[in-house]
């Protein structure tokens, strides 16, 4: 496939590889913030290959994994209502809420559906009028877009049974909360390259600046992972700390402008909170007034959901980077896929799923974890 | 600027065993084979359903017996590359093939959905016909039954075979070996792919067809060969990943797959891409695993690859000691992952 | 978010004022939403792809550049390699690692 296949080029990764061992004069630690990353780091062994040279620590870049428990309840309460058809992206249906999950709920009959694209869940309001469609609209910025398009032309048709239950957070305001963290070990940063495709990367040269940290705006592919590493560890050894783009194929400083404008048009900043983290200022994304009438929190009237969360999980702990995955108690005994304890071990993107379902073997022994 | 609190960690409530039947549990991964395994293998126990292979053998006095079933619930019903007619008899005459038995006839059971067309069930009748008639085996029983509209999906059809065991090849899943060598016969992906892409929802056009084939002339020819076969088996539900994951934990051994040499289409690749799956654990319908000793790999690879059925035969791993019940791959990069059985069915993600 | 992947745009299509394209994905055909690159592309331009959406134009000038700047440095690498294994240099004559990469603002 063009401009994908290329990327994963054994030769020129393997010379990226070798470039990185040579010129680092020490380990250096860094942080890739999009799950999609942590996921190609930890199926071709990437970290495996550069151990000594650079320390990877996986970010919260999970948007599925930071989904607040509340949206998650809201969303269950939504999809086994009898007069709601509830579509999500696939990712969402494993994720453990307080009681249930929304693979059960479809079980007990709720109607759930997977979409691959907002614009499908539109699609099925209007060739469904007399149920209400509800999208769970979860995601980083890359996604925003689709979402406040859809919003958008929901408006534009008028369709009137189509909402979204919104769960969008934003990627800068989380970086800036690991760096001001006491224990904060991370040194440099793999931006996102889909995040920063979208919204461009003017808002990550004030961090690069504050916090004196390289920031390289990375790709997915194994080479450009590898040489967004590169370019990170060339700056660390030469005392450097500037925002880099190394996904130059799609990203520019300015992003996707008519992206952002329809972000901007439809969506307003708010506080999050981030599951297993806790709450980051200005770090949600809600519909503006002038929408709520597609807001699904608005028009059902979801609010005061009591949620339940014992806290055998060390998921806040695993997204920050304080822990690795195997070294939580409940890795692979306790908490495994069939039954997770929180949604890093559920969602593909997690990293503690990564590590279980990619990577046991290499600390499956010494840990005493049952494969 | 707020730090990240470490107080408060928070985390869900675990979820306990389903109370319910998933979708999960027919996938073909570890939901699946946990059902059966703590519910039919524990009520229904008898060794023969122990032995959990592709078929089961039974003995009718002096004759040895091989029986299969399956039941084919696919939807949509007609797909490119065949429909659900076809793919009953190919399903069951390759489970039968894969425990190296020569089919002798078949019984097919429908369940067909009240308003589904004529017209279609003429077509499916006919095409399960055809596909019978070419591998020569009749069918010789069968049912219907038809069921309110909104049930069924149309057609639903259980096909069960029988076969005679042939004391030349008595392949199974704990049959292994450390240094044996693993060789599937043709590309992996396409049949769950066309599948997908049939779907209304995912809304994709391709051109990638099912495989769904008749597996038989190939075994026949293997055994013909004189190859000595360990394990065949048909990567059907849960792809090559959940095929190998349990005749890993059958035969208590690691099989070691080189990602290099895994046959899988463009168009079926780029589908993968697309959908964020994996084609290691997407179904086939038209190719087997052979698992042989290493002195007879050459010989096994040059017999599949005289049929056009087995036409694109490659080694794509082998058997190694550990780690023990696990598919380890290595990557491009000189890397390793384990190749996991997934709890249910792959789902299309977007991270 | 992460899973975006490039196609190539094989139609145009306007619903009414909403911009679509039908995508190639290696072979694998899908309508994708135009609104956001409207503007600058066409048929046969490469896009990035998510949900859906088309979020930014394949800068293919750019990838080619970098592409060949990367394969350079693997041949190169090569070369040094072999170099070393016959005669390891002293480590104030190794050549400079920083390579041009293209992008930088």
């Amino acid at each position: 496939m063009k401009y994908l296949s290329e990327y994963r080029d054994p030769a020129i990764a393997l010379a990226l590889i070798e470039r990185i061992r040579r010129i680092a004069t020490r380990q250096w630690t860094m942080m890739e913030v999009c799950g999609g990353q942590t996921h190609t780091i930890v199926r071709h062994g990437l970290d495996e290959l550069l151990e000594g040279a650079v320390e990877m620590i996986h970010g919260p870049g999970c948007p599925v994994c930071v989904t607040p428990l509340e949206q998650i309840d809201k969303a269950l309460a939504l999809a086994a209502r009898r007069d709601v058809i509830f579509t999500s992206f696939g990712d969402m249906l494993r994720v453990p809420g307080s009681d249930c999950d929304l693979q059960q709920v479809r079980a007990r009959g709720g109607a759930v559906r997977v979409v691959y694209s907002p614009l499908d869940a539109l699609e099925l309001a209007r060739r469904n009028p007399e149920k209400e469609v509800v999208f769970f609209a979860v995601g980083f910025e890359t996604t925003a877009p689709a979402n406040a398009m859809a919003v958008w032309r929901a408006r534009e048709l008028g369709v009137r049974n189509f909402s979204v239950l919104v769960s969008h957070v934003t990627v800068p305001p989380a970086i800036t909360a690991i760096l001001t963290a006491p224990d904060n070990r991370v040194q440099g940063f793999l931006a996102a390259g889909h995040v920063c495709t979208v919204m461009g990367w003017t808002e990550y040269e004030p961090i690069a600046e504050r916090y004196r940290v390289p920031i390289v705006v990375t790709g997915f592919e194994p080479m450009d992972i590898l040489e967004g590493m590169l370019m990170v560890v060339e700056q660390l050894e030469a005392g450097r700390h500037v925002v880099e783009n190394q996904y130059v194929r799609s990203v520019r400083r300015e992003g996707t402008v008519p992206a952002r404008e329809r972000v901007e048009e439809v969506f307003e900043l708010v506080d999050r909170k981030w599951r297993g983290i806790g709450e980051i200022p200005m770090s949600g994304l809600r519909l503006r007034d002038e929408f709520a009438a597609f807001d699904a929190e608005r028009k059902f009237g979801l609010g005061g959901i009591v949620v339940n969360e014992p806290a055998e999980c060390r998921a806040g702990d695993v997204l920050t980077g304080r822990l690795k995955p195997p070294r939580c108690a409940a890795f692979g005994t306790r908490c495994t896929p069939e039954h997770p304890l929180g949604a890093l071990m559920v969602s593909t993107e997690g990293a503690c799923a990564a590590y279980y379902n990619l990577a046991r073997h290499r600390i499956g022994e010494s840990q005493g974890v049952t494969t | 600027m707020t730090a990240i609190a470490t107080s408060g960690l928070t985390c869900a409530v675990p979820i306990a065993t389903a109370d319910r039947v998933q979708l999960g549990h027919g996938s073909g991964g570890k939901m699946s084979a946990s059902l059966i395994g703590e519910l039919f293998v524990r009520e229904l126990h008898n060794t023969a359903l122990a032995e959990m292979g592709d078929g089961a053998v039974v003995t009718a006095g002096a004759e040895a017996l091989v029986v299969s079933t399956d039941s084919f619930v696919v939807s949509p019903i007609e797909f490119p590359g065949g429909d659900i007619g076809s793919l009953a008899v190919h399903g069951t005459l390759n489970d039968v093939a894969m425990m190296g038995a020569r089919p002798l006839c078949l019984t097919a059971g429908f369940v067909l959905e009240e308003g589904l067309p004529m017209a279609t069930l003429e077509r499916i009748v006919a095409s399960m016909a055809r596909a019978a008639r070419e591998a020569g085996v009749r069918v010789v029983a069968g049912d219907t039954k038809v069921v309110e509209r909104g049930k069924a999906d149309g057609l639903y059809v259980n096909t069960t075979g029988i076969g005679t065991v042939d004391p030349r090849c008595r392949p199974g899943p704990r049959g292994a070996r450390v240094g044996d060598i693993v060789i599937v016969s043709g590309p992996i992906g396409r049949h769950g792919m066309a599948i997908m892409a049939a779907r209304e929802g995912l809304g994709f056009e391709s051109t990638i067809t099912s495989d769904s084939a008749c597996l038989v002339p190939l075994v026949e020819r293997l055994k013909a060969s004189g190859t000595r076969v360990h394990v065949l088996r048909d990567p059907t539900r849960g792809g090559v990943a959940s095929a190998l994951n349990e005749i890993a934990a059958a035969s208590r051994v690691a099989i070691a797959l080189d990602e290099d040499t895994l046959p899988v289409p463009d168009n079926v690749r780029a589908a993968c891409e697309m959908l964020g799956l994996d084609p290691l654990y997407v179904a086939n319908e038209g190719i087997m695993l052979a698992i042989v000793p290493e002195a007879h790999a050459a010989l096994a690879l040059e017999t599949l690859r005289s049929d056009a059925l087995g036409a694109d035969a490659r080694i794509i791993g082998r058997v190694t000691s550990t780690p023990a019940a696990t598919v380890v791959l290595r990557t491009g990069l000189g890397g390793t992952r384990i190749v996991d059985l997934l709890p249910g069915d792959q789902l299309p993600r977007i991270c | 978010m992460c899973l975006g992947i490039p196609g190539r745009v094989v139609e145009r299509r306007d619903d009414g004022g909403f911009p679509t394209g039908l995508v190639d994905f290696g072979g694998v055909r899908r309508e994708a939403c135009l609104a956001y690159v409207a503007g600058e592309v066409g048929i046969g331009d490469y896009v990035i792809v998510h949900v859906g959406f088309a979020i930014s134009k394949v800068d293919e000038a750019e990838a080619r550049r970098t592409f060949e700047v990367l394969r350079e440095m693997s041949r190169l690498d090569e070369l040094e390699w072999i170099a070393d294994a016959i005669e390891p240099a002293p480590p104030d004559v190794r050549p400079a690692a920083g390579a041009t990469r293209g992008g930088h603002p």
